[in-house]
């Protein structure tokens, strides 16, 4: 047998080893790197931030549209007795609540134009209920999107905003507020 | 002791190839290389409508939490990129463009200019993108320069850009755009009026 033969064939496996597991860690370390960063910009966690507008000195997230009013909430359901209640207050535009895991999935999206949207988060594994979504990871960020695309308008959206909630709830899940 | 060192090199090499392929195939690095990325082209605006979704390959996926973080799943809006003009040039702060289109299948749409960091360029212009609020019923036009046009035509700045691509947004997209985005699209044009200030 060629001695170059073993070699190779361990060249090969580790990198086919090497690529796959750096894809599928990839998404979480950059969500991790971009939890960090919204986290040192004062996205909080378990309550919806107060955004400022969109501009090139204000972004922290790539491809942010400034027409758009984003309010973030990071929420942490590590413990089985957490839960989050979420509401979106209504804006007479177009508006949506998405939810994002650790591997950057949107696992769901409700739209809301033109009314208010309220819904419990519950941490992985938990029952499904009515009224409540579960989580595939207990970390992840939560996002409002409305239509602003002027000063005054993002204006509004900021006192509409004054009405969202990303409240931390610990009790058991199948007994919510 | 030579049999033990090449396979220790076969491993550190393989690891090497491992980690450059896949941050390379995923456009994650070299920072800012320009992958064409999707399922999707319609007239160059290319897209992947896995975006967002347990459905992405690990390479969309890759790149999107790179380049696109908190894109939401196509049912609420798909996502057209373009780094070209209408010749096949890439586009770039030195030149000036006529952007044109006309009604898009979707409750709203916006045109966002971004750098090759995908960040918004980094100046005060106040003019980065157009949106369909902005450009009304019918056709539209918009001027794509490091400088605001003279003629009052919607503007949007290249300034500080270097070299730039569009994204098109499309919320609430038509359930036909889903389903035959070639047919359903009709791509916003891209013509070069000059570079440089020449023709």
């Amino acid at each position: 047998m060629k001695t170059w033969v073993g070699p190779l064939v361990v060249l090969l496996v580790c990198a086919a080893a090497v690529h796959a597991l750096t894809l599928h860690l990839a998404p979480g370390f950059i969500m991790d790197r971009a939890m960090a960063a919204l986290e040192a910009r004062g996205v909080a966690l378990h309550a919806f931030t107060t955004p400022n507008r969109v501009t090139p000195q204000s972004q922290s997230i790539v491809r942010s549209s400034p027409d758009l009013y984003y309010s973030l909430c990071r929420f942490d359901l590590d413990r089985p007795d957490a839960s989050l209640t979420v509401r979106m207050a209504a804006w007479p535009d177009y508006q949506s609540l998405s939810f994002f895991d650790v591997r950057t999935d949107n696992f769901v999206v409700l739209r809301g134009t033109g009314k208010a949207v309220a819904v419990r988060l519950l941490p992985p594994g938990s029952a499904p209920a009515a009224g409540a979504i579960v989580s595939p990871t207990a970390r992840g960020v939560i996002l409002i999107r409305r239509l602003a695309p002027d000063a005054e308008r993002f204006a509004a959206a900021g006192e509409a905003g004054k009405g969202d909630a990303c409240d931390l709830v610990l009790q058991p899940a199948g007994t919510g507020p | 002791m030579r049999r033990s060192l090449s396979y220790g090199a076969a491993v550190i090499v393989g690891a090497l190839l491992g980690l450059g392929s896949a941050l390379w195939i995923a456009g994650l690095w070299p920072e800012g290389r320009k992958l064409a990325f999707g399922d999707v082209d319609v007239g160059g605006w290319r897209s992947d409508f896995a975006v967002g979704s347990e459905a992405a390959d690990p390479y969309t996926r890759a790149r999107v939490a790179r380049h696109g973080l908190l894109a939401l799943a196509k049912t609420e809006a798909v996502y057209f990129t373009r780094a070209l003009d209408d010749t096949g040039a890439p586009l770039r702060e030195a030149c000036t463009y006529r952007l044109s289109g006309g009604p898009m299948p979707a409750g709203w749409w916006s045109v966002t200019l971004y750098d090759a960091a995908s960040m918004l360029p980094a100046n005060t212009d106040n003019a980065l993108s157009i949106d369909a609020e902005q450009a009304g019923a019918g056709t539209w036009e918009a001027i794509i320069a490091p400088e605001r046009p003279g003629n009052g035509a919607a503007w949007i700045s290249s300034r500080e850009a270097g070299t730039f691509d569009l994204t098109l947004r499309l919320y609430m997209p038509e359930p036909a755009l889903l389903a035959e985005p070639e047919q359903r699209l009709d791509p916003p044009r891209i013509a070069r009026l000059s570079c440089e200030g020449r023709p």
